[in-house]
């Protein structure tokens, strides 16, 4: 039984390679200014914030790596020879690549369970602890 | 000598810079200590605290710092041959840029992950802070000013690339609509968007988009009327919510990164080019020598003060084990400096025969304001090594290269508008405060105003002056960063001569240009860029007071005092 990986996408507060180092924006967060600019992604953030503490507190040994979608030289490669490992075929290993790209997912061991929104933290946490325990299982 | 040469020597000085170098500062400068709890553990939160694997770190790090202006320094650069570029490009990265974005991210990691602005404040002193401030105002105007200027040099040079240029847009407000409002993923629609995008460049080589009749119209050059034009949109760009067109572009962007590094070097490869521009050029009479202009011409791919920023504004917090900081800072800055890289070999190699390299670099005018275009140009050849035609080669670098640029400007007028904001607040403007229209307008007026000033040396605008004054700022916020990180290192009684050797150079090689500038801009009657050029020089000597003073005072300090923090 090889160790469970939880990726949680999510873009990163400052910008990425759009415009390089001199387009580095600021923000509430970076304290280069006040701006909400960026309150939508900030609330992303704190959601994603949200799933990592809760999975942290019930499994503090679980591999837990938060990623920005546009990081795609290590997320696509990662997904899709985890998803391999796990034993998804090709195609929904495919699905899992394409969905794991998205402003916010949720993806264990390869498998995308959430891409765009997420409900509620506990749904969330209860998923990913179910794929987990139906995987130790089987 | 066949341009794959220099990527070998170049790529063997990087590793031994990585494998020597970065390992000296990490055991001896840095002290690096895999016990130590980073902010990312003491602190972590999920959000901004995150402690992250190496290899996930260094690609936002790298992302984050990678973009245009690695290209245009060393593209101007090579006027001088192609040698002293490289190994400014190759000694900056390994001795100046390594030991910047290393020591950033350490110093700010060893502070609970605070920014190079504070923690000015906090290591050199309270006034350090304000003169941040003061630096980043001007290094914005200039990054606004000369991308402005880049963007519209490449659209009159390249019309083909406007049809391209304009699709982007579209396509990204589809893309931020899809995945910000609709919740979906993102990756499929940008990967389209990119090959829609590629398609479009033979659509615009087919149906160039020339301004001439407006700008007649009007009764004004092309190249005004292109920056008015580029000033307008980047008015209305940066006034619309991040998510409809920035944050969208960015996909396409970081993905138009990655094929272009890809197509140049294997263009190299298979195309086995040789390098027929002089090694060290015997410039034109009246060119500006370059010692010391070659080292504030290439700031970005040497040494980029900005990095300092995102290594200390996000890379710090995400910092899992303090020993990986030299894998992520001194790796970023490799990465940074095999762009520029590619940039000379398209400069140089890509220019193809020396008669076509000497007419393109004929004098520093020509090199300066055709920068840009020798770069598409070059890499248009790579391509044409691939079995693309050079002409759409072309088109897809003047596309890269315009993306990258109209994006920077578009943050860079958002940033603009913040430090403004900031600026007014702290002189007590209060008619200022919330006024985003009045605050958004300056920030556009100032820069558009640099990017339109006219040259005085009669051969029309000389870009490259320009552009050498957004090098010597972004060199003063390099030089602010080695501060701090020097006295913050000998304040723990180890040997700062890393960072104080580049620290000293810079601040030699800034204020020298800076002093030559000025009596330039005298002569030919540039008093914008005379005024400019006097602000930074204060700047320049309030951080060398700065640096001086703090520095004296550690050395006092540091052998009676206990380190406050490790």
């Amino acid at each position: 039984m090889g160790a469970h990986q939880v990726l949680l996408v999510r873009e990163q507060d400052g910008q990425h390679s759009g415009s390089g180092c001199c387009g580095r924006l600021g923000g509430c967060h970076t304290e280069l200014g006040a701006a909400a600019d960026f309150s939508h992604s900030r609330a992303r953030m704190l959601q994603i914030g949200e799933v990592y503490r809760a999975l942290r507190a019930c499994r503090p040994a679980l591999d837990v790596v938060v990623v920005d979608p546009r990081n795609v030289v290590w997320l696509y490669p990662t997904v899709w020879r985890s998803a391999r490992r796990d034993g998804l075929g090709r195609w929904a290993a495919l699905r899992s690549m394409a969905r794991a790209g998205s402003p916010m997912a949720v993806v264990v061991d390869g498998d995308t369970l959430f891409a765009g929104r997420l409900p509620p933290t506990e749904q969330v946490v209860g998923r990913i602890l179910e794929r987990i325990d139906r995987r130790f299982d089987a | 000598m066949p341009a794959f040469f220099l990527i070998v020597i170049a790529l063997v000085a990087f590793y031994l810079g990585y494998k020597f170098y970065s390992r000296y500062l990490a055991e001896k400068v840095y002290a690096l200590d895999p016990n130590f709890v980073t902010p990312a553990h003491e602190l972590r939160d999920g959000v901004d605290f995150v402690p992250t694997h190496k290899h996930v770190l260094l690609g936002h790090h790298f992302t984050s710092v990678a973009g245009a202006a690695p290209i245009v320094g060393p593209a101007i650069a090579v006027y001088w041959g192609w040698l002293p570029a490289l190994t400014w490009v190759v000694l900056g990265t390994i001795f100046a840029a390594g030991v910047h974005d290393f020591g950033s991210i350490v110093v700010s990691a060893r502070n609970r992950g605070q920014n190079i602005g504070t923690l000015s404040g906090k290591v050199i002193s309270a006034r350090a802070s304000t003169l941040f401030l003061l630096i980043i105002f001007f290094l914005l105007t200039l990054v606004n000013a000369v991308f402005g200027v880049v963007m519209a040099i490449l659209f009159m040079k390249n019309p083909g690339a406007v049809i391209p240029a304009l699709i982007v847009i579209p396509i990204a407000i589809f893309i931020g609509q899809w995945a910000y409002r609709l919740g979906r993923s993102i990756i499929i629609p940008s990967i389209v968007g990119l090959l829609i995008l590629y398609v479009a460049i033979p659509v615009g080589q087919a149906y160039p988009i020339y301004v001439d009749g407006l700008a007649e119209a009007v009764g004004l050059s092309v190249r005004t009327t292109w920056i008015i034009l580029i000033f307008a949109y980047t008015w209305i760009a940066s006034r619309l919510p991040v998510w409809v067109l920035l944050q969208p572009r960015d996909y396409i962007n970081g993905q138009q990164l990655l094929v272009a590094l890809v197509v140049i070097f294997a263009g190299v490869l298979v195309g086995w080019d040789k390098i027929t521009a002089p090694a060290v050029n015997d410039v034109a009479a009246g060119s500006p020598h370059w010692f010391p202009y070659l080292f504030i011409t290439v700031a970005c791919g040497a040494i980029s003060g900005f990095h300092s920023m995102v290594a200390s504004g996000t890379t710090s917090k995400q910092l899992g084990n303090e020993t990986e900081a030299r894998f992520v800072g001194y790796g970023g800055a490799l990465g940074e400096g095999a762009l520029a890289l590619a940039a000379i070999l398209a400069c140089t190699a890509g220019l193809g025969a020396a008669g076509d390299w000497n007419t393109a670099y004929a004098d520093f005018g020509a090199a300066s304001g055709g920068a840009l275009g020798h770069f598409v140009d070059g890499t248009g050849h790579f391509l044409s090594n691939l079995g693309i035609p050079a002409t759409l080669g072309a088109t897809f670098a003047a596309v890269v290269v315009i993306t990258f640029a109209g994006t920077t400007m578009d943050t860079g007028v958002r940033l603009q508008r913040y430090i403004l904001e900031e600026i007014s607040e702290l002189a007590g403007i209060k008619a200022l405060a919330g006024r985003v229209n009045v605050l958004t307008t300056l920030a556009v007026l100032v820069p558009l105003g640099l990017a339109l000033v006219p040259g005085g040396d009669g051969k029309g605008f000389a870009f490259g002056r320009l552009w050498t004054l957004f090098g010597t700022t972004n060199q003063l916020t390099a030089g602010l960063a080695l501060s701090v990180i020097g006295v913050w290192v000998l304040a723990r009684n180890r040997n700062p001569l890393a960072a104080l050797i580049p620290l000293v150079f810079l601040l030699v090689m800034t204020t020298w240009a800076l002093i030559l500038n000025l009596f330039d801009f005298f002569a030919k009657g540039d008093y914008l860029l005379l005024v400019m050029d006097a602000a930074i020089f204060i700047l320049a000597a309030w951080l060398a007071v700065e640096a001086f003073t703090a520095f004296n005072r550690e050395r006092h300090n540091a052998s009676q005092a206990q380190p406050a923090e490790r």
